[in-house]
């Protein structure tokens, strides 16, 4: 490379040009002529306006990128290109014992600083934490593509609502059972798919998606169909968060002979969810350092190698699945809950795809990685709601441009240090 | 069984059949090429039905009414400028990730189907729109009140996805481009070094791709005559559904998994439960891939030490 | 062990979440009306419904004066028809936007857990369309709607099929939705009360194009009416479908069909010419009604679908909050239940349920110019 280039505003104003005419082409016809009935109206300012947009950031790139500072920070936005694997390093830092309970005690407090409307974003933020803890086990560690993650989340979901519609059981009752069956099912759904390689088990898994979906839309007589049901809330020790009892406890405030507030029963179903994800997020850890997640990660990187060293790939990928499927089962049970009534239509592909969103742009098998993009992808679109009908297009720009920022994901997975000699934590 | 009803519920399959198949072909030749779900495709489908009701009412309104150049122009202008969209969102959403892990681009896909549709939602409104009939009659076997039908427009969808598959399997397997695009395909970096410019070949086949859903788009949208900003994502599934059925990245697959799954459809929904034909269909899904694990037509993976 | 990227990323989400709460301030002296409908999604269009209709009632009754001299200002929510984002959207009415009442959702599945959410903070919520029965049959207070329900419009329905058209083989279409489905079961159970049974009930999928395979099905069960619940959208590919099989059966549909866009999905007038629906009574038949109507088209705007409704549902919102000179749900549903209101769409008054007492389907039947008209 030649140490002193030549700035070439040609270049520069040539591409800037060509930029612009190729916006008009693609921007042109829809947002310039606008349908009314058959005929067209003329908007053609629109389209105009945006390509002279195109084209003066297209110049301005194309003239920033020959001068050495100018490349110096577009690289910087862009995100570098590294592949491989890093490895943590051993010396942990002072601050590292103090970041945990600092976290725990951060997130405790949520409820207290919160309004409840920020509060309930934050629950929905926890619930897809969690789902991208279920999904990271299934595509982040154990390699397989699932495209329909939220059958398992539906199963959740609808056995909290079955559970009390049918046999009158409650929350924590429904919630370990939830997990069961979720797990069970998840099971049943991965033993035909154990063959089948990369993109057609994401089609597959995709169909049972949408299977589980349609079929609880249809069963009128037992779900409810497209009018829903309906889902408890938890209680504690019989106690209700309702203003008037609905499951034949006492309700919260007047037991403790307070105002009511509806907030207390968000308070409460955060509490708890805020455990069960700590919990999850303990649970998740561990098992990467176990024999069982270490076989995952062997198997995503090489099956044939696992194969022929011994790994029975039919359990660990079952294992995998199952695993997947209760973390996704729970949360189910939560958004149910939290919900207070679920029809299929939560349960659809986009919603998978969200979820599949979150655990690549984490990283694809980094829990930290997942929780900061849960956190992101939930709140933004709420967050975005003052821009009203450019929510949703703001929200796919933030999409693509998050994936071409950190192509590798927002944090990249470190592998754990051992020290030889030493005991390993 | 009533012979009439059975022969035009195989019509029927047939039909919508083949236009899975001309929407799973731009589906299966970008995955052929970088093994990547190109989520986006259904909304560029989407993108072409509105080309061509704003193109139809442009060229009516310079006064064209000959029937087959008001049919060439809108489709020549709808496939070149989807092919833009094609060109520019490969650039802007995929060439950036190139080199990065295989699910990244498929996240950016699904963030810029998102952005498409709510793009054309902001600039078009959210309403119904339609396209005024262009071709009219129907060809009917049959008397009086029994009869199997097709309309033209049909045939014309029909013979378009063979002719379209046929087109591209041959540019694939006899032209140069096809050589280059199948050695991109199997080893982009040592096609690289044999003098293959791979991203232009990428990006020519995204163009491709797009045009055939322009191709899809416009046709489609005669035969049904309606249109709105949502119709890719359903249609976008299931010829995603069609192309896997298929083997996907490979062509004759795509064009058999349309027509397999719009069979599968249109006799369920016929034969036995609408409610149930989605169900059906993925459950035929599941069952053909643990059989044939790699679709229909398609090669099996050679499993690589 | 985190990086320098993970802490911005932490950064990141931060400063997202603070900024969008720094965004939320209040005024004082406007009464607020939350307007909760779809703006995004498949189903955008009738949120825009919503909005226009609001929007104009609000406008109307400000240069009136107001309530009580203040003005009153409506608060766009979008829920997109998801339960999940209604739930979201109802908390942030009530929480950061402080709305005093809520006209809103469109869909049952998004009006039924939102309601849950406004009773839970004493706000008074009334939905312009969601027309499913379960809305209102929960013995909430503070549920009221603008619209009929299901079951009396099913009923309408089978009335006109059975006693008017005579048909004798009723085919039965449904789109798996609440509305369609609710609406489909509703006018099944009125004609079996009738003494006939439907000859084929089957669910189409929103959102497709292509019925032939079920048309070809109506065909071979040799119906001579069709009674579609659904939503326009699809009832224009279905009715197309209909009558390019060469399939004369009559076609009777719901209020969701009420919509120029009807024509427009069918692809021509030709098609809907002759098509039956049930409808409340014609606003442009009302006093009351021209005048608004008058107003929407000198702005361009085709009151259509569920504008009115929502307009009526703003006029009766704040005419209770005038009455009752408060914004408290318990007497402003008392007021509602006891009194009337003169509306766009004509006097309204409410049962102990918060239905309407009178609901007034009657029948339309399209003509081949794409317009429709009482029967």
């Amino acid at each position: 490379m030649p140490i002193q280039q030549k700035t070439s505003l040609r270049k520069a104003l040539l591409d800037g040009f060509w930029s612009g005419i190729l916006a008009l082409i693609i921007f042109g016809p829809i947002s310039g002529l606008v349908l009314k009935g058959y005929e067209v109206q003329n908007e053609l300012m629109r389209p105009l306006l945006i390509a002279l947009s195109v084209a003066v950031g297209r110049f301005l790139i194309s003239y920033l990128i020959q001068t050495t500072k100018g490349r110096y920070y577009l690289g910087k936005l862009v995100g570098k290109r590294d592949a491989g694997v890093t490895v943590a390093s051993l010396t942990k830092s002072k601050y590292q014992h103090l970041l945990i309970p600092v976290l725990v005690l951060a997130g405790l407090s949520v409820p207290l600083l919160l309004g409840k409307y920020w509060l309930t974003v934050v629950i929905l933020a926890l619930i897809y934490v969690l789902l991208g803890l279920g999904l990271n086990i299934v595509v982040g560690l154990a390699g397989m593509l699932d495209l329909g993650y939220v059958a398992f989340y539906a199963v959740g979901a609808y056995t909290l609502a079955m559970g009390a519609q049918y046999f009158e059981l409650g929350f924590w009752t429904m919630l370990p059972v939830a997990a069961i069956g979720a797990a069970m099912f998840g099971a049943m759904l991965g033993f035909p798919v154990l063959r089948m390689h990369g993109d057609y088990l994401a089609i597959v898994t995709l169909g049972f998606g949408e299977i589980i979906r349609l079929v609880l839309n249809n069963m009128l007589e037992i779900t409810g169909g497209p009018n829903g049901a309906s889902a408890p809330s938890p209680t504690l020790f019989g106690l209700e968060f309702t203003r008037r009892a609905k499951q034949g406890g006492i309700p919260f405030h007047e037991y403790f002979d307070i105002a009511y507030s509806p907030s207390y029963k968000y308070i409460f179903i955060y509490l708890i969810l805020f455990v069960v994800v700590c919990l999850m997020i303990l649970f998740v850890t561990r098992l990467k350092q176990m024999p069982m997640g270490r076989a995952w990660e062997a198997l995503r990187e090489d099956e044939i190698a696992c194969r022929s060293l011994g790994i029975n790939h039919v359990t660990v990928k079952l294992s995998a699945f199952m695993m997947g499927a209760m973390v996704g089962g729970i949360a189910g049970v939560f958004f149910a809950t939290y919900q207070g009534f679920i029809n299929p239509s939560s349960f659809t592909f986009f919603e998978s795809a969200l979820i599949l969103a979150i655990v690549v742009l984490g990283g694809l098998g980094s829990t930290v990685g997942v929780i900061v993009a849960a956190l992101v992808l939930t709140i933004l679109p709420e967050a975005l709601r003052d821009f009203a009908e450019y929510r949703v297009l703001l929200f796919g720009i933030a999409m693509v441009l998050m994936m071409v920022w950190k192509p590798r994901g927002l944090i990249r997975i470190k592998r754990k240090a051992y020290e030889l000699g030493e005991p390993t934590a | 069984m009533d012979i009439y009803i059975l022969g035009q519920q195989l019509l029927n399959g047939l039909i919508l059949g083949s236009i899975y198949g001309l929407i799973a072909i731009g589906y299966t030749m970008v995955y052929g090429i970088i093994g990547m779900i190109n989520f986006a495709h259904g909304d560029i489908y989407m993108i072409s039905a509105y080309l061509t009701a704003i193109l139809l009412s442009l060229i009516f309104s310079l006064g064209i009414t000959s029937l087959p150049v008001v049919l060439l122009l809108t489709l020549f202008f709808a496939m070149a400028i989807t092919g833009t969209y094609g060109w520019a969102i490969e650039r802007v959403a995929y060439r950036p990730l190139r080199g990065s892990t295989r699910l990244a681009p498929l996240i950016s896909a699904i963030g810029m189907s998102l952005v498409l549709q709510s793009y054309v939602q902001i600039s078009q409104g959210a309403r119904n729109q339609g396209v005024p009939i262009l071709i009219k009659g129907v060809l009917r076997l049959g008397g009086e009140e029994q009869f199997v039908q097709i309309t033209y427009i049909q045939i014309l969808i029909v013979i378009a996805s063979f002719i379209g598959m046929a087109a591209l399997t041959y540019i694939i397997l006899r032209t140069s481009l096809g050589r280059q695009c199948r050695a991109t395909q199997q080893d982009r970096k040592m096609a690289a070094i044999l003098g293959i410019n791979t991203n232009r070949i990428i990006s020519t086949v995204f163009v491709i791709g797009s045009s055939m859903a322009a191709l899809a788009g416009v046709l489609v949208t005669l035969n049904y005559g309606s249109f709105d900003f949502y119709i890719g994502f359903v249609i976008g599934i299931k010829a995603f559904t069609a192309a896997v059925l298929g083997g996907i990245g490979s062509l004759p697959g795509a064009m058999l998994g349309g027509i397999v799954l719009g069979m599968a459809e249109g006799l369920f929904s016929g034969f036995v439960s609408s409610d149930y034909k989605d169900v059906f269909a993925f459950g035929l899904l599941v069952l053909v891939l643990v059989f044939r694990p790699s679709g229909l037509l398609g090669k099996p993976e050679i499993e690589k030490v | 062990m985190m990086k320098r990227s993970s802490w911005k990323s932490l950064l990141l989400t931060i400063v997202i979440g603070v900024l969008a709460m720094a965004g939320t301030a209040n005024a004082a002296d406007t009464i607020k009306i939350g307007v909760a409908g779809p703006h995004t999604g498949g189903y955008a269009a009738f949120g825009e419904q919503f909005w226009r209709g609001a929007e104009q009632a609000c406008k109307d009754i400000n240069a009136a004066g107001g309530i009580d001299g203040k003005m009153i200002e409506v608060v766009k929510a979008d829920d997109a028809c998801e339960p999940k984002q209604a739930v979201s959207v109802a908390n942030r009415l009530m929480d950061v936007d402080n709305v005093q009442a809520v006209a809103g959702h469109y869909c049952s599945s998004s009006t039924i857990p939102a309601s849950e959410i406004y009773a839970d903070a004493d706000i008074l919520v009334m939905t312009p369309g969601s027309t499913n029965p379960k809305v209102t049959e929960r013995q909430m207070k503070g549920v009221f709607r603008m619209c009929g329900r299901d079951d009396q419009q099913g009923a309408v329905a089978a009335n006109f099929i059975i006693n008017t058209l005579k048909a004798k083989r009723v085919a039965v279409i449904h789109d798996k939705d609440s509305y369609g489905q609710g609406l489909a079961d509703a006018m099944i159970d009125k004609m079996k009360a009738l003494g006939v049974t439907e000859v084929l009930y089957e669910g189409l999928t929103r959102g497709e194009k292509d019925f032939n395979s079920l048309v070809t099905k109506v065909k071979s069960v040799k119906a001579d009416a069709l009674f579609f619940g659904g939503l326009h959208t699809e009832a224009g590919p279905l009715v197309r479908q209909l009558r390019e099989q060469g399939i004369t059966a009559a076609f009777i549909s719901g209020d969701a069909i009420n919509s120029a866009d009807f024509v427009t999905a069918a692809g021509g007038p030709q098609y809907v010419d002759g098509v039956y629906m049930t409808f409340g009574q014609d606003p442009l038949t009302l006093k009351t009604g021209r005048d608004v109507i008058e107003k929407f088209r000198a702005d361009g705007y085709e009151p259509e679908g569920y504008t009115l409704y929502a307009y009526a549902t703003v006029q009766a919102l704040t005419a209770a909050m005038d009455a009752t000179n408060s914004t408290n749900l318990d007497k402003m549903a008392d007021w509602l239940h006891g009194n009337s209101v003169n509306t766009v769409l004509g006097e309204k008054s409410w049962d102990s349920k918060g239905d309407l007492k009178v609901s007034d389907f009657v029948m339309y039947q399209w003509d081949a110019k794409g317009k429709f008209r009482q029967l």
